[in-house]
């Protein structure tokens, strides 16, 4: 057998060159795997080591009859069964094979010590490559190399293949990794409608897609692009994205609203959007929410907004109902605005009064239809969370978050929930939707995390200062007794 | 020999010293040497230790490869213990301030924190599991209630949410409500936020609701060293809510709860028997496999290298030298090594237990087991594959109860396990 067995040693104990010590069967209860302590493989196991000619051999089995190579012990039975042996021949020793595992050659390697050994062959064979091995395949689309062939096809399989982006540029070829970073990343305030279709569909000049991949993920969050305002009315109306950021401010129950539904596809006059909103609010909230408190602040709001279409955004006690989010764009031809937390939303890009631009009326949504919607909330939810959701979530804070890409589109439906910088007029209306804060929200008391807060604290810079210090203890490093020369010996293979 | 002309001849000459070159870059050989250190720092042999401390001082690095970064950070860590144990090593209390305090370590944005957990599998793996267990078990439940007691702040739920908006979107989606325990930022175990949980919740309610989900988010303040009393107390009053699921799920940080080596009083399986008493529907218990809570310090450093060598030899794998990641995820690693070594009482927080120990604790508590399932078991492993291969998922299955569990391994080596658990309902055994 071509094999060599440099060294063979049990694993436990100190990592002394000695021969096979402790001929201790190794106690393979039946059926249950003994289970080592972590860090420690099987202490009784048959540590072989092999040289790094005779680990990288393809063909360790060999026939004996004719000399005839093969990877695989199984292959190996099955060639010698053509040669008709006799019975007796053909019977393997039946010793009890002793569990074997195996060190890396090369020394200084963290698997090189018996104590570390790897109990599969092929693992110790594959890590030999990796870590101390020529890198000889490369990766064509991102020049990533690999020295294992099977590392390397693995790879191409994925690379390039899945791609997730997020709306602030980043790539993942994962989609959990994807997701929890897009739960996070500021670009979820500003996405645009990615659920109204229609408004992209129609307003196709002023969305901003940013990524296709989540149209039937995301509803129109909050947004507001201030870039909406300054266009002339009609075109503000005919702005597409939904969302009106909601500007950060001290809420104390952090939950998601419904924002109800964006207005009739006509697009409205900025004064007649008021009393459109409310009467649609009314209509199909089916809430005593009287006209006039209403118009109130709507009207206030209605300056702000360049065009009608406010969509409120509200602070319900997260019973909304999810019909009333707009999951897919697609289906729902209705945007809904949900506003979440204002704190979420992006930096804020524009001064505070430029809040809202209004929202593309959407063409779809009959009143029909909006009723049943307002039905299928009403009962799902508390009864009083819509008409807290509506709100205005008033904020005392001065920040508005716009975002400037997306036009707003303010929902005529109810128009309320506007973040307004003002905070006289909310005020009433946000005791309404505080009131009823059940549960405990975060006081959003900075607006901070904006930037996403970068990392406040200085990175871990605790190496370098360590090391010189360590040195320091170390008589300045005079004598080098074991010689750094020696270390970077074992750093075969270590870089990248 | 080498040794002999640093050491004094009458010293013992420690085993598989045949040759300078083969001597200390060899892992094991470094752990004998801390071995020895740490014995010399125990019984106050300041010349030894010092001579020790000299030799590994070179042999450790930093910059090096991952063992000699492994030792560097347990130096770092025995200096630090020697230097507060006794005055014979006043000598080393200069170097011992270098040690990793809270305030080196970074304060990662969401973002950060994000792509931080994403770097292995380490934390991945135990999302995975346990949303899977999570979601199979709040089917048909118009409300659930997460508490979420975990290391990573939060880092599981988007894809939870995720996961309930798709799975669940024949029927309306459940409210959602999440609990978290506010930290203390002082003492909080790395990684740290660098933003307040308020923004992260409504970062979260955000999410959801852009997926159709109403959540409610909100924070208890409440202590690990004291069993999570506050928690329990007020999990207890909150007023129940027809057809809702209380989950809990623990995700690394039942070991910060204080075990009987620390107080006679033993808050884990108090805090366990309470939850038993909530009647959850369903608990995870995720954990890193090992066991550090031995009251001999020896054995204690030694369970603790024969751990640490893991997240060293994957961040080798994976995370570019110098690269700010490593730099965080090392700096991690230090403080906790620091906290097994170096700290004592109360403030050594990182008392973990091995997994058998867990599920001992479980089950007194009258916790039966629930399996994962397969498509989680499936998932686990394509998630690892899109890793460094070294990482593998091994279904453990105990004795007693048939119920398979997941552990995360490392070329072989158990890393992290994830379990999942609910209450044992009178005659009704295992689920």
């Amino acid at each position: 057998m071509p094999v060599d067995l440099d060294n063979s040693s049990t694993v436990s104990g100190d990592a002394s060159v000695s021969s096979t010590g402790n001929q201790n069967q190794t106690p393979k209860s039946v059926g249950k795997k003994k289970r080592n302590l972590p860090g420690m493989p099987d202490p009784d196991a048959e540590v072989i080591a092999l040289s790094p000619k005779t680990l990288m051999a393809t063909n360790r089995f060999v026939c004996e009859i004719c000399n005839k190579g093969f990877q695989r012990d199984q292959n190996l039975q099955l060639h010698r069964r053509g040669h008709n042996l006799p019975w007796k021949l053909r019977q393997r020793s039946s010793k009890e094979v002793r569990k074997k595992v195996y060190v890396c050659p090369v020394s200084g390697c963290v698997h090189h010590d018996p104590s570390r050994a790897l109990g599969d062959l092929t693992g110790i064979k594959k890590h030999f490559c990796r870590k101390h091995g020529e890198k000889k395949f490369k990766c064509e689309k991102c020049s990533k190399k690999y020295a294992v062939q099977s590392d390397w096809k693995a790879h191409a399989k994925i690379c390039g293949t899945k791609e997730y982006k997020c709306d602030c540029g980043t790539l993942f070829s994962r989609r959990d990794s994807f997701i929890t970073h897009r739960a996070f990343c500021d670009a979820l305030a500003e996405e645009s409608a990615k659920n109204h279709t229609q408004s992209k569909k129609l307003y196709p000049e002023n969305v901003k897609r940013k990524n296709p991949e989540f149209e039937h993920k995301s509803p129109p969050v909050v947004e507001s692009s201030p870039s909406l305002p300054p266009s002339s009315p009609p075109s503000v109306a005919l702005a597409p994205a939904p969302a009106i950021s909601v500007e950060s401010e001290p809420v104390k129950i952090i939950s998601s609203s419904v924002l109800p539904i964006q207005n009739s596809p006509e697009s409205p006059e900025n004064n007649n959007h008021p009393e459109v909103i409310i009467e649609e609010a009314s209509r199909t909230i089916g809430f005593n929410v009287s006209s006039s408190d209403l118009s109130n602040d709507h009207s206030k709001y209605a300056g702000l907004f360049v065009s009608s279409t406010a969509s409120p955004s509200l602070y319900a006690s997260s019973t909304a109902s999810p019909s009333l989010f707009a999951p897919s764009s697609s289906l729902e031809p209705i945007s809904l605005r949900l506003s979440t937390n204002p704190s979420l939303f992006g930096p804020t890009i524009q001064d505070p009064p430029h809040f809202l631009t209004p929202l593309p009326p959407q063409p779809a949504m009959s009143a029909t239809a909006l009723l049943q919607k307002a039905a299928q909330m009403g009962s799902t939810g508390s009864g009083g969370s819509l008409l807290r959701g509506l709100g205005i979530v008033s904020t005392t804070s001065s920040s508005m978050e716009l975002s400037n890409h997306d036009a707003l589109s303010l929902a005529p439906g109810l128009g309320l929930g506007l973040p307004c910088s003002s905070g006289g007029s909310g005020s009433g209306l946000k005791e309404l939707m505080m009131g009823n804060s059940s549960v405990f929200g975060p006081k959003q008391t900075t607006l901070d995390f904006l930037g996403l807060g970068r990392a406040v604290g200085n990175g871990g810079n605790t190496g370098g200062g360590l090391s010189a210090l360590l040195t320091s203890i170390g008589g300045g490093g005079g004598i080098d007794l074991f010689g750094s020369g020696e270390f970077s010996g074992k750093d075969i293979g270590r870089s990248s | 020999m080498n040794t002999t002309q640093i050491l004094n001849p009458t010293r013992p000459i420690w085993p598989g010293f045949s040759s300078s070159k083969s001597l200390c870059g060899d892992a094991n050989c470094m752990e004998q040497l801390l071995l020895h250190c740490a014995k010399a720092i125990e019984s106050n042999d300041a010349t030894l230790a010092q001579q020790i401390i000299w030799v590994l001082n070179n042999l450790a690095s930093p910059d090096g490869d991952s063992t000699q970064r492994l030792a560097s950070s347990f130096l770092r860590a025995l200096i630090s213990r020697a230097a507060s144990k006794s005055p014979a090593f006043a000598f080393l209390s200069l170097a011992a301030t270098a040690s990793v305090s809270q305030k080196m370590l970074h304060r990662f944005s969401v973002i950060e924190l994000a792509e931080f957990v994403d770097l292995t599998p380490w934390h991945r793996f135990g999302f995975i599991a346990a949303n899977a267990a999570i979601l199979d078990a709040v089917e048909g439940y118009s409300s659930v209630h997460i508490v979420d007691l975990r290391l990573t702040h939060c880092m599981q739920i988007p894809t939870l949410i995720d996961s309930m908006a798709n799975k669940l979107h024949k029927q309306p989606p459940p409210l959602l409500k999440l609990t978290v325990i506010a930290s203390d930022a002082e003492s909080h175990p790395p990684p740290l936020l660098g933003i307040s949980y308020e923004e992260l919740g409504s970062k979260l309610v955000n999410f959801a609701t852009t997926r159709n989900i109403a959540m409610e988010f909100r924070i208890i303040s409440s202590s690990y060293s004291d069993g999570l009393s506050s928690l329990i107390e007020q999990l207890r009053i909150d007023p129940f809510v027809f057809n809702e699921a209380l989950v809990v799920n623990c995700h690394m940080m039942l070991h910060y709860i204080p075990d009987e080596t620390l107080t006679s009083n033993p808050l884990r399986s108090v805090f366990l028997k309470e939850l038993r008493d909530l009647n959850p529907t369903i608990v995870t218990v995720i954990d890193e496999d090992s066991d550090f809570t031995s009251t001999n310090f020896i054995s204690r450093l030694r369970s603790l290298y024969n751990y640490m060598w893991i997240p060293y030899d994957t961040a080798d794998m994976f995370l570019t030298r110098g690269s700010e990641h490593r730099q965080w995820y090392e700096a991690d690693i230090s403080w906790k090594i620091d906290n097994v070594v170096a700290k004592e009482g109360a403030e050594r927080v990182e008392r973990l237990e091995p997994k058998s120990r867990w599920l001992e604790r479980m089950r007194e508590a009258k916790f039966a087991g629930v399996g994962f399932g397969d498509t989680a078991g499936t998932e686990v492993k394509t998630m690892l594959e899109e890793h460094a291969t070294g990482w593998g998922m091994k279904k453990d299955v105990e004795d007693d109860d048939d119920v398979e569990r997941f552990v995360l391994t490392w070329k072989g080596h158990s890393v992290v396990f994830a379990s999942a658990w609910a209450p044992i309902n009178g005659v009704a055994d295992l689920i």
